[in-house]
This record gives C-alpha cells, structure tokens and sequence, in this order.
C-alpha cells in the first residue's frame, strides 16, 4: 500500500504518518520516533502555514544537505503547490469517493504515478542492491551512468576504511604519558609515598604509505580510480608518495596536496604527459631508486605498486629493482586489476619476474579488492 | 525572562529586538528544538555563522553560554571532568598519619571538592538550563562523538567513582559542523538538522545594516553583492558572514561611499584571507563583478 498525494488521507494525522511512510520509500533513514516528533510538530502549530511546517519537518526527516534539497521536491509533491494552508489539502472523508473522480484530482494522481515511475528508477539505483554489486563490478566494465555513484560509493568506503585504520592502530602501542588518575588511584593504598608511576598510550604517529601508479594504455580504464584511491588514503596517512610511471616516472605528491580533487585531476592531466604511453616498468623503477627512494623509503613505509605487470621493458631489471626497493620498505604490495579477471595466471614475463620479491600480491579490479588492502595498512 | 516563546514569531521578533536577523526556516527550527528539547546539529561552510546561532539564542533566553570547541584529540578530560591531581596529591598526603580506613580516604578524595568540571559537565550541572555549544564536532574523533551520544540521549554522565550525574535542567544543545567529515548516523539521529547556507542578498544586507548603521543602503547593496558575486568564484577560503563585515567596516574607514575599482583593489584584503585567492580575483580582474553591480 503506497500513498502518494495528502489528497488520499482524511486528516492531518494520517496524511503526516503517510508522508513519513512516503519519504522513507524515497531513501530516507527515518523511524518511528522521527515520524512522532512530525506529528509533534504538527501540534505545536507549525502546520499553519506551508513553509513552518516544510522547514520543520526538513529538520526532523532530513541529515544532510542534499537530503534537505531532494526532500523540498518530495514535499511539495506530496502536499501539493506553495500557498493555502496544509489543511486545505486533504480530502474530506465523506467526500472522498466524489472528489476522487473530480478532474482536478484525477489530473493530480495522474502526475503523481508518473513521477513516481521515474522516482522508482531512481530509487533502484541508490538501493542496498545495487551497492552491493557495484563493489564487486570491474572498473573496467562500470557503467557511464553509474561511475557517479560509484564514486561517491567508493569516497565513503575509503573514508571509513582510513578511519578503521586510525583506531586500530591506537590501540596497539602501549607505553607513553603518566596516567595520573590511575597513579593517584594506586597511591592510596600507599598513603601517597611512595608514588608509582603509570602511564598511559599515546597515538603513535601513523605510518608512511609510497604510492606507484601504472598509467599506461593498457592500464587505462583502472588509473582513473586508482588515482581517486591514491587522493583518498592521502588523507588519512601522515606521510605519502606518490608517483605516477608508465615510460618515465613522475612524482606526483605535490599534486595530491589539495583539497580539491577535480583540481588535482585537472592539474595532472596537464602537467604530465605521460599518460597512455606504454610501459617500462623496470626502467621506471630504476629512475625512483635512483633519484627519490633514499627519500621516500624507509623501514616504516609500506610500498604499493598498482600496475597490470605488463612490461615492454627487460624482466630482470625489473626484479633487481623491486629486490632494491623491498629491502628498504617495510611490505612490498603489488596490485594487478588483471588478478580479478577468472582465469589469470601472472605469466607476463614481468609479472612472473616480479612475484618472488612481492610480499602481497593482490588484485585491484573492484571496490571490495581495494577495500580489503585495510588488513596490510594498518598495524596488525 | 523576558522572553516567552509562543510561536515562530515570537522567536523572530526577540532576535530582531536584539540585533540579529533570522529567516523563517531557522526561527522555525529553534522552535522545534526549544519545544521538542531536542538537540540541533548545523552544518555549513565556514563563515556562515552557525557559532553565532548559538551566541544569539543565549542572548535570547538571557541565559549563559558554555561553550566546547572540538579538536582532534579531545578527550573526556578536558571536555567533561578532570580531577585535581594536585590536590588529591596534597590531600593524601595530609590523611597518612589519621586512623580514616583505605576506602574512606579514597571516597574523600573522589569528592566533588576534587573534581574540576569542564564545559560538558558544567553544562549539565548548571542551576539555569544554559545554552551548550559544541563547537565544529567534524573536528573531534570518532570515539568522542560516541560519548556525545550517550550524554546527548539521557543528559547524563557517568564518573566511575561518583556515579552518574543527570541534568537537573536539560541544556539547550547546539552543535555546528564544517562538515570536514561525515557524522555518525547515531548522532545525526539525535539531532534535529539544518544546513546553513550563505544569505542571500537581502538577508546579508540586512546583516551588514543592523551592524553598521550608519552605513548607506546603495552602498551597502553593492558591498553585499559583490561579496556574493565572488563567493561564486573557486576559492581557496569562500568569505563569510564576518568577511562582509570586515570589508564594509574597512571601506568606511577608508572613507569611501561608493565602490569603485580603485577601493576595491585596496581593500580586497579584508575580504580574501589568502594570497593565493587575492591573486587569483586580481587577475582575473573585478571588473566583470563590477559591471554586473552597476547595471542592476
């Protein structure tokens, strides 16, 4: 049963619990307390007028500001046009089965299931559903339509990733500052002397993270998320590097120092010119040894490299230079979109090169796959 | 108290009668939030003046402010009770030689005479309900936002060797969000929301007159919109409320009564805060801002 219109309620109680029961088919998260403070609200004589009772509903229903927007648009389509008061509204009950077949009411409950067709599309899309498989879809195979949500999808996840990450590692160190209420507990007992000491933890400062990027051709439909990826750990990590290579490598941590990340994007595409070209993933490693690892590397980092594995470039200084560069780190992770696809073996000659000096060797097709590099960033 | 609060008006024409100026929608929520008890969560851009949501509703009720500002790393103890080591130090150390039992002397010293009370306390201690301001929670940790829900649901705290204090008049909550980072949705739920935006024109003027009386209605108009035409732009830090403020104040001084070129040039350091952003509005050059002004 699915009421769209207050015109199919006979007072103000209903019509109100029907609008909450309308809203949150729309997506809302409301409850049964939400839905009673509403009819609060109506009480208190906030109904009288179309906006007090439009603003304070929205203060109830609503928790974010594009909730708040979206709701104005599902408000007035249930309570109708922005003048007369509520009241006038709702159709009288012994008048109900009259005023049903008048036009002007048959016009209304025509507008209101045709929008609702489209409204359901769109509510599909935001559905738990839909989430759940977009986490698992190859970003090679997302969707125009959908790589919007997936974005923010992704955003959220990330964020609340990090955050996981944050906490675990507080609590894993001990040692640190005097905890003086429990020394002063201990004390007692003693008669205050003498006085031992106890200490509490202290947030150990979080580690660094090194970042290398394949951006080249075959690599492209992934660099694009992989990249977002890379802005959103930035964050939430005290240190990182990032570095971008496909025939030379560039470092690009300059760029991630932004708040904004469409201006991030923008400044990379075009200060870099390397995208899309091929690959020599053993030169390019050869280069970061070279000029930034002494830099970047160091016993608490942890090294990612996000690259399919395939390499123009000669095998063997491939894996010398991933042997350089895992003996200064801390874990050595490589990701391969191409590890999702069924059926991969790591056969490129690079690849099968590189898997003895790897201590992770995980894929990076889907949101899941990255979600799951949690476990290897945090302390354990 | 002179103030009664009946309808939504009432609210409105107590702010006005102080020197603030509020729209429906918010006057219409601090009703709901003053009859409902229920806490209010704003978000919006800096700027926007949602601290000072607070400072007026205070002013309203005649009643005092305590505020809590949030930063990464707060913890319980400076945000709701410490106890003063020193003296419990001191006060042990008097106790060595009396004959009072180990569980005596430890209720003595967990007394409320040792216990310093911080904001969150005080506010659910006070004799007057106060209005309580959290002051940007995005910035506080996660597991700070967690004790928020248990004193934000029963007004209640609980000391381990006291007890649990509980709020003999429930304070008026306000939490203001720059929305750095998402809120829980526990402590969403709690709270009755509203995102602040920027004024719009005729607001801001208003605004800008009740602060600067002495100030003249075309200049004030042009302030205001050129204010709002920039805020349209990319900027590092988009300037608020108090930017406008401080711009129309700087103008005056300069002695100016009407907005040209030149004046804003000069000027343009008391609305940007950052080099960056002066430098950006400079080449790209006012003058379209200043065409779109004239010609209304």
């Amino acid at each position: 049963m699915s009421y769209q219109h207050a015109s199919d309620f006979g007072n103000l109680k209903e019509a109100t619990i029907g609008f909450a029961h309308f809203v949150r088919e729309k997506g809302l998260n409301i409850g049964i307390r939400e839905t009673q403070e509403a009819l609060m609200a109506a009480d208190f004589g906030l109904i009288e007028s179309y906006d007090t009772f439009l603003y304070a509903l929205k203060s109830i229903f609503c928790s974010t500001e594009e909730e708040g927007v979206q709701f104005e648009e599902w408000f007035a389509q249930f309570w109708g046009q922005r003048k007369g008061a509520i009241k006038s509204r709702l159709t009288i009950k012994n008048q109900s089965n009259i005023q049903k077949k008048s036009p002007g009411s048959l016009v209304w409950m025509g507008m209101g299931d045709s929008r609702e067709d489209g409204e359901e599309e769109g509510k599909n899309v935001s559905g738990a559903n839909k989430m759940e498989r977009l986490r698992k879809t190859d970003f090679s195979k997302v969707a125009h339509m959908d790589s919007e949500l997936l974005e923010q999808l992704a955003m959220q996840l990330w964020k609340q990733m990090s955050l996981r990450m944050k906490r675990k590692m507080k609590l894993a160190t001990s040692q640190g500052r005097i905890d003086l209420r429990r020394t002063i507990r201990t004390s007692i007992s003693k008669g205050g002397n003498p006085i031992p000491l106890k200490r509490k933890k202290r947030v150990p400062s979080r580690q660094r993270l090194v970042i290398l990027l394949d951006v080249s051709g075959s690599m492209d439909k992934y660099s694009f998320f992989l990249l977002r990826f890379i802005w959103s750990l930035r964050a939430h990590f005290e240190q990182i590097e990032a570095f971008i290579f496909s025939t030379n490598i560039v470092r690009i941590t300059d760029f991630l120092d932004r708040k904004d990340l469409e201006h991030t994007l923008g400044l990379l595409t075009s200060s870099v010119h390397n995208w899309s070209s091929g690959t020599q993933i053993g030169e390019c490693l050869k280069t970061f040894n070279e000029a930034y690892a002494k830099q970047v590397l160091s016993g608490r980092s942890t090294t990612i490299i996000l690259s399919d594995g395939l390499d123009t470039g000669d095998p063997e200084l491939l894996a010398v230079e991933l042997a350089k560069i895992r003996r200064r780190t801390r874990r050595l992770i490589w990701l391969n979109p191409l590890k999702g696809m069924q059926g991969y073996e790591p056969t490129a000659k690079g690849m099968s090169a590189a898997l003895p000096e790897l201590h992770v060797f995980q894929s990076a097709h889907n949101l899941d796959s990255l979600l799951e590099l949690e476990k290897y960033l945090s302390y354990v | 108290m002179n103030f009664t609060l009946k309808d939504t008006n009432s609210i409105i024409e107590g702010f006005d009668g102080l020197g603030y100026v509020v729209d429906d929608e918010l006057a219409t929520i601090l009703f709901l939030m003053m009859k409902l008890e229920k806490p209010l969560l704003l978000e919006g851009n800096p700027g926007v003046g949602k601290t000072e949501v607070a400072n007026m509703l205070s002013q309203l009720l005649e009643v005092p402010l305590i505020r809590l500002q949030c930063y990464e790393g707060l913890d319980v103890h400076s945000a709701v009770y410490e106890w003063n080591y020193q003296k419990q130090l001191l006060s042990i150390k008097i106790q060595e030689k009396s004959d009072k039992s180990e569980t005596e002397k430890e209720e003595h010293i967990f007394g409320e005479e040792f216990l310093l009370k911080r904001p969150l306390l005080k506010a659910i201690t006070s004799s007057v309900a106060p209005v309580l301001l959290i002051d940007e929670i995005d910035r506080a940790d996660e597991e700070f936002e967690a004790f928020l829900l248990e004193l934000l649901s029963a007004f209640q705290i609980s000391i381990p060797e006291m007890g649990t204090v509980k709020a003999e008049n429930r304070p008026w909550v306000i939490l203001t969000s720059n929305r750095t980072r998402e809120l829980s949705d526990a402590l969403k739920r709690r709270c009755l929301y509203h995102w602040v935006n920027f004024p719009d024109l005729e607001k801001e003027i208003r605004i800008v007159q009740k602060h600067l009386p002495h100030i003249d209605h075309s200049l004030a108009k042009r302030i205001v919109s050129f204010v709002q035409k920039i805020r349209e732009r990319k900027l590092d830090k988009t300037p608020g409320i108090a930017e406008t403020l401080d711009w129309a104040n700087g103008l005056l001084a300069l002695g100016a009564s009407d907005l040209d070129n030149e004046k804003v040039i000069q000027s343009l350091g008391c609305l940007l805060k950052s080099t960056n952003d002066i430098e950006r509005v400079k080449k790209e050059g006012i003058e379209p801002i200043m065409e779109e002004i004239e010609a209304r």
